[in-house]
């Protein structure tokens, strides 16, 4: 690329303009590509990559809020920057200046659409298509019984968000008592939640920290939920009889919640951005018009 | 287009009521109407893609044919429509708003800089972006002998434009136009060639007088115009790196016959432009030994000569530059004066455009549409001489000569300074803005009390 060419040169890389700043310049491409990226939590998100002839920067020649996303360039690319002032003077004289301007942003409008009607038929799948919570807690709670070992009761229990309470997500045996609520340090799984340390308690009776309820147990066993250190829940087995479980039984089980823990996280972690996809998808409804 | 803030419902029934009545009005343009554009320049195709881009927009669908007998990409002066190529800042992003974005392969050299020269030294302006913000080009193939076809012309590219839009070209020339039955009939050498709903007069004023418009009869007269002397030297390209950069190079020289000249680098070729009174064909030598000149272009370089040409300037508009069914425009109609003229045919190209396209094309249409642009050209202009008589003065007299110099010098070392100066200079020989605009500036300029002397003194010499 010779330096005598029009517009100024940006190299591979080189940011035009960033995302947040003030602008009252818009740009038009001589030679080569710009990326436009937003910020977002997971990362730079690139939401269109534009050619020679096109424009972007345009937003800022109609309103005065920061520039809205980042423009970089992809490999030796050259510039036009068109000053908003001039622009405007011209614009004054001859409004038919902007049609193309207008053109292209209609066509964003477009492309934004689109891509927001693929994100709400996303969202759609991703209700259907995937296991909420409760059904991948019972169907966790399945294979320990059926794979791992033979026990007449089980539940799993989760702290909820932001709260330090165990709550029953899914339990099987005699009367599952599914509104027990345990304190983190309450009871043997409040304990194992507290401590992360999977328990085997083979006379249930003689254990101070058991907590009498309903149900008529013998022997359990309780093993954490643990992601990234941190403890979020418990998978608890036990049987009317004492002295049902062993050691290899809990070691077993152990290593098989260390799995279910991140089925699980990922489960949380869907449901987390489901609630935000809904939250974006109800402030751009308006779109929707268009 | 109409904007309904603070109008009253009478005013918005008023308007309905013109534009149903436009709409059915004989001089309307409707599906399939005829448009005759003669000549193919710049005013001609800049006419042509905006009647089309807005027609389309409007569901409108209109045949525009151009007619031109010139080929563009040919070389040396066949080939050219005569001009320094200086394609302004504002005309260069502007159309780049349009959509026409110049491609590399018309742009001979992107410029950043004027470097002004004067018997009292020299200063370099640079553009407030700091970037190739205006276009060198040729108006046709290039200098005459120009070896390989790498570049294009910007007419050509123009007219290819146009031709995408969906306009024809027919490579003819147009000797005569007359009405019958209210419409315009054109003829070539060869007879008739159509009958047009609207003809669009785009033919400058460097053909040979024809008088194709005069004799139709409504009043129009050819613009006046003077001679300018523009000469292409060829040198090799590390000379013109090295000597002329990304810069044009404008000098002002006490020279009575002298408006200004500029030299404008293209690749391996520099255009010389010579702007002035009573030029002639020594115009380029005497330029060329002076010594301010000599300094920049020393003895010791050795440059060819490749192409010379002596073309024609609008210096007055006509009077008259429409009727019903008829529309002047750009240099045949009027232009800015000794500076951006393709600035002001892309104006008035589309001016006249908007007006066919959204109004009609009756007498009374352009009177209302058109000629306010027009007008506007008109007035600006005589700011334009006012300015030029001072341009005048400063470089004639050395003490002013200097004063100017050295406020420019001053203002360029100076990130700080808002360079009033220099943007006076600088849109004055740009064509970035309108004379008025730059005379508001200019006089509000503050003068030091003894140039306000030494400029006193110098207007008593004169009378
Ligand atoms: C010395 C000089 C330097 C200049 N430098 C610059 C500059 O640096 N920058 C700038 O912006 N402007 C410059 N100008 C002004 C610029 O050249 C004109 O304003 C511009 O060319 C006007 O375009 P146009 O289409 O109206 O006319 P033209 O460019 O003259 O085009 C007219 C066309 O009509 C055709 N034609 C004529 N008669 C007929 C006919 N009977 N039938 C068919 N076709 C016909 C011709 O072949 C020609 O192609 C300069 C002018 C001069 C004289």
């Amino acid at each position: 690329m010779k330096e005598g060419e029009l517009g100024r040169l940006y190299s591979h890389g080189e940011i035009i303009f960033k995302e947040g700043e003030k602008g009252d310049v818009m740009y038009v491409i001589q030679s080569g590509k710009v990326k436009i990226s937003k910020n977002s939590s997971s990362g730079d998100i690139t939401m269109v990559t534009l050619q020679r002839g096109d424009i972007f920067g345009e937003m800022a020649l109609f309103d005065k809020l920061p520039r809205s996303a980042s423009a970089v360039a992809e490999g030796d690319t050259r510039i036009l920057s068109i000053d908003k002032k001039k622009l405007f003077s011209t614009i004054w004289k001859d409004p038919t200046v902007v049609l193309k301007v207008i053109e292209t942003m209609s066509s964003t409008i477009r492309r934004l659409s689109k891509d927001f009607a693929e994100l709400k038929k996303k969202k759609q799948n991703m209700l259907c298509g995937t296991m909420d919570l409760e059904e991948t807690c019972s169907f966790i709670l399945e294979e320990a019984r059926e794979n791992i070992v033979a026990a007449e009761n089980g539940s799993i229990m989760l702290l909820e968000n932001g709260q330090d309470r165990l709550h029953i997500k899914a339990a099987f045996g005699e009367q599952a008592q599914e509104k027990l609520k345990l304190a983190v340090g309450e009871g043997v799984a409040g304990d194992v939640v507290g401590t992360g340390k999977a328990e085997l308690v083979n006379e249930v009776l003689t254990d101070s920290r058991y907590k009498i309820g309903s149900l008529e147990i013998g022997s359990l066993m309780c093993v954490p939920f643990k992601y990234q250190g941190k403890c979020f829940g418990v998978l608890n087995l036990s049987s009317r009889r004492g002295n049902r479980f062993t050691l290899d039984n809990l070691k077993l089980l152990n290593s098989f919640s260390r799995y279910a823990a991140i089925a699980l996280k990922n489960v949380l972690c869907m449901s987390d951005l489901k609630h935000a996809t809904e939250e974006v998808l109800k402030h751009a409804s308006i779109l929707d018009v268009y | 287009m109409l904007s309904h803030g603070g109008r009253s419902k009478s005013d918005f029934a008023a308007y309905v009521s013109k534009q149903a009545l436009a709409d059915s009005s004989p001089y309307a343009l409707e599906d399939g109407s005829k448009i005759a554009v003669v000549g193919g320049g710049p005013t001609g195709s800049f006419f042509s893609i905006f009647a089309l881009k807005l027609a389309k927009m409007i569901d409108k669908e209109l045949n525009i044919t151009i007619y031109d007998p010139k080929n563009f990409s040919k070389d040396g002066p066949a080939g050219c429509n005569k001009c320094a190529g200086i394609i302004s800042e504002l005309l260069v992003q502007t159309l780049a708003v349009e959509g026409i974005n110049l491609p590399d392969s018309v742009v001979w050299k992107g410029i950043n800089s004027y470097q002004l020269h004067t018997t009292k030294g020299s200063v370099s302006i640079a553009t407030p972006s700091f970037e190739n913000t205006i276009a060198a080009v040729y108006r046709g193939g290039g200098p005459k002998g120009i070896i390989g076809e790498h570049k294009e012309s910007f007419d050509d590219f123009l007219l290819g434009q146009a031709v995408k839009e969906g306009a024809a070209h027919i490579s003819v020339k147009i000797e005569g136009i007359e009405y019958k039955n209210g419409k315009p009939v054109l003829f070539s050498q060869g007879g008739e060639i159509e009958q047009a709903d609207l003809v669009v007069g785009a033919v400058g004023v460097n053909s040979a007088k024809t008088g194709i418009f005069p004799d139709m009869g409504f009043g129009y007269e050819e613009p006046r115009t003077v001679k300018a002397a523009i000469a292409e030297l060829s040198f090799d390209e590390e000379i013109i790196t090295e000597h002329f950069g990304n810069s044009v190079h404008l000098f002002l020289l006490p020279i009575k016959s002298l408006k200004f000249a500029a030299m404008i680098p293209k690749e391996t070729y520099v255009t010389l432009c010579i702007l002035g009174h009573d030029l002639n064909a020594n115009s380029v030598k005497d330029f060329l030994d002076y010594p301010v000149v000599r300094e920049v272009l020393p003895k010791s370089l050795s440059y060819k000569f490749r192409c010379r040409c002596l073309p024609k300037m609008n210096v007055k508009a006509p009077k008259i530059p429409y009727a019903d069914r008829v529309v002047m425009c750009g240099d045949a109609g009027s232009t800015r004066l000794f500076k951006d003229g393709l600035g002001a045919a892309y104006i008035m190209g589309k001016a006249a455009a908007n007006t066919a396209v959204l109004h009609g094309v009756s007498k009374q249409d352009f009177q209302e549409h058109y000629y306010p642009v027009y007008k506007n050209i008109i007035v600006d202009n005589q700011f334009g001489s006012y300015l030029y008589f001072l341009a005048d003065l400063y470089k004639n007299y050395g003490l002013l000569t200097r004063w100017m110099l050295q406020i420019v010098q001053e203002e360029q070392s100076d990130p700080e300074d808002p360079k009033r100066l220099s943007s006076v200079l600088w849109n004055m020989f740009t064509g970035n803005e309108r004379f008025k605009n730059i005379f508001a500036t200019a006089v509000s300029l503050p003068m030091r009390f003894d140039l306000w002397k030494a400029f006193a003194k110098t207007l008593v010499r004169r009378r």
